[in-house]
């Protein structure tokens, strides 16, 4: 009889060593705030939005708002969510921004009219991070920005208003509408000379904010919805932050913990 | 704000050495529309730019050009502070540009008269001469309008970019097309409604105040006025700068004060100016002239609100002089035909 503690006390062990482990991975995908990188071979089909190399690459939705820029329309944005998924190869890397948009709205041949659009963001300095809205002079923003005139380009920012087109980009986009939704695919070289373009190390997470422009609600300039600082997952780990596993560990040895006092509180009842 | 000898104020925008400004008058205007052509042949003749007239000419009473553009917001508030929000009005509003059978007509031998292709609707100034008031009392007169080049203007202030700006030499206010994005706040924010987006070139425009050739960069290096200044035929504006105390301007701006802005409420300080109509009098029924104004002074106060009464007061004195045999400056600066009197733009050179 007296051997039988002992097990279950093995057995909760072993069994929080499990958890523990495996745990983090069943109930949370990833971290917050992570954009999973799929790293791709080839890279041939990433250039469309229904690319079949697509499907290797998991999207994270993330959540938008209004920027509040002091501009007329700043706070009364219409987007609220993007699906953000990303790829590399070992010379490009690739994103696909996706979300629902019931108006296509491709012109602004009129002077009300106004084209839907989306732009990313990566800091300059990728060891550094921003301030959300467009950068600062000392610390600044390399924007890829698409609109349904079929303009991309590759952008500038030290701040609100400062924004720069960069010549001779090698960005390239292609954009599908289908059911009401956008899907625009953004992709670059990881690496490039010049000073005022991001140059992604696969060594390192980058950080991306999404903003996402609505043509028909006359959505430009600071009238748009924005996200707040997520990451690339571009470097090789930790997973998630060690916080997670330290948390899963403390709830684990509580259990073994509760258990081990009620079979002590059994025994004792029992008058063994 | 500068001062002058004579003490009269004259407000220059913060940073400015010196201001451009135009003044026209009203009562020579006979709508002919050869200031809008001379503009737009020089300035805005296609690539995007057909629908747009930095010149115009409307008839007033009338909805004016881009239609109804006097309710569309835009410009400061009573304090001067705050900007209101404006409104953008589709290309509708400003008519569009028609295309006519000039074609058949010149080349295909057709009988038809010369016309629009399909039936317009709607175009600059197409309410013409239609005023307002009962025979025998019916009135209206034409109003040209160019950017006023404003000396707080709402359009630079508008702009996140500050693709706009107002130049420091003479306060010509222009649209840099390489900081512009094409976001359009300036033309909502323009209460005048005198910056035209350019949806080919996917940037604003606007008046420049002929800005090349006030500067002599035409062939013989000639300092010239601008092109709707020039080409007038019945001379009825004045180039100058406002601070130039010898100037026309000056002198009839703040010194005998019969120049007055256009919808001063906007707060936006135009630096073009008008001398009000002065109409002849209303008819009886049996034709004969009786003492009662023919263009309600309350219609032209709306318009340039209320220093219109005095400065109407100040020309009806001034002609009274005149037709004693008396002298007058206020008369002779607004009948002079000496170009050198209408046009003084090479003294801060």
């Amino acid at each position: 009889m007296e051997r039988r503690p002992a097990l279950l006390a093995a057995l909760l062990a072993a069994s929080l060593v499990v958890t523990t482990l495996a745990a983090p991975a069943l109930v949370s995908a990833r971290p917050a705030y992570e954009i999973p990188v799929a790293d791709v071979d080839d890279g041939a089909t990433l250039d469309t939005a229904d690319g079949e190399e697509w499907t290797q690459a998991p999207s994270a939705g993330v959540p938008l708002s209004s920027s509040g820029a002091a501009v007329p329309g700043g706070d009364e944005s219409t987007v609220d969510e993007v699906r953000v998924a990303s790829a590399r190869t070992d010379e490009r890397l690739y994103l696909r921004v996706s979300w629902a948009d019931p108006t296509r709205d491709t012109a602004a041949g009129d002077v009300r009219q106004f084209a839907d659009a989306v732009a990313v963001q990566v800091p300059v300095n990728e060891s550094a991070r921003p301030p959300i809205a467009m950068g600062s002079t000392d610390n600044r923003v390399n924007v890829w920005y698409w609109n349904g005139l079929n303009v991309s380009q590759e952008l500038l920012a030290g701040g609100p208003g400062t924004t720069t087109v960069l010549d001779d980009s090698d960005l390239e986009s292609n954009a599908t509408y289908r059911d009401g939704r956008w899907y625009v695919v953004l992709s670059r070289p990881l690496t490039d000379s010049s000073d005022d373009r991001t140059t992604f190390s696969t060594e390192r997470d980058v950080d991306v904010a999404v903003a996402v422009w609505n043509g028909s609600s006359m959505e430009r300039s600071g009238a748009k919805a924005t996200s707040e600082w997520y990451y690339l997952a571009l470097g090789p780990g930790p997973e998630g932050p060690p916080y997670e596993t330290i948390l899963w560990l403390v709830a684990g040895l509580g259990m073994v913990f509760t258990t081990l006092v009620t079979i002590e509180g059994i025994r004792r009842t029992r008058g063994e | 704000m500068s001062q002058t000898d004579d003490g009269t104020d004259v407000r220059l925008a913060d940073g400015i050495d010196h201001q451009v400004a135009m003044v026209m008058d009203l009562n020579k205007c006979i709508g002919c529309q050869t200031c809008t052509i001379a503009c737009k042949t020089n300035w805005t003749d296609g690539g995007g730019r057909e629908y747009m007239y930095w010149n115009n000419v409307e008839t007033k009473p009338g909805s004016g050009y881009p239609r109804d553009w006097e309710e569309m917001g835009g410009g400061w508030d009573e304090d001067g502070e705050e900007r209101t929000p404006g409104e953008l009005q589709d290309k509708e509003a400003y008519g569009r540009a028609w295309e006519f059978n000039h074609e058949q007509v010149m080349y295909e031998g057709s009988d038809e008269p010369l016309r629009p292709m399909e039936q317009p609707d709607w175009g600059p100034n197409f309410d013409e001469d239609e005023g307002a008031g009962e025979y025998p009392n019916s009135y209206y007169f034409y109003l040209p309008r160019i950017c006023n080049h404003c000396t707080h203007p709402s359009c630079v202030e508008a702009c996140p970019r500050s693709a706009l700006y107002k130049r420091e030499e003479d306060g010509i206010v222009l649209v840099d097309q390489d900081r512009c994005r094409g976001y359009r706040y300036c033309v909502e924010g323009c209460p005048y409604k005198k910056v035209y987006y350019n949806a080919m070139k996917k940037t604003s425009e606007k008046c420049i105040f002929c800005y090349p050739r006030i500067e002599g960069e035409g062939p013989e290096g000639e300092v010239l006025p601008p092109s709707c200044a020039e080409d007038c035929p019945p001379q009825l504006r004045l180039v100058g700068y406002l601070d130039d105390e010898e100037g026309p301007i000056h002198k009839l701006v703040n010194e005998h004060e019969v120049a007055v802005r256009l919808h001063p409420e906007y707060r936006t300080e135009p630096n073009v100016y008008y001398i009000p109509p002065f109409a002849p009098p209303q008819h009886s029924e049996s034709g004969e002239s009786i003492e009662s104004e023919r263009i309600p002074r309350n219609y032209l106060e709306e318009l340039f609100g209320p220093d219109v009464h005095e400065a109407l007061n100040t020309i009806e004195r001034e002609r009274a002089k005149v037709e004693r045999g008396e002298e007058s400056e206020v008369m002779e600066l607004l009948t002079t035909t000496d170009t050198t009197d209408q046009y003084r733009l090479e003294v801060f050179d």
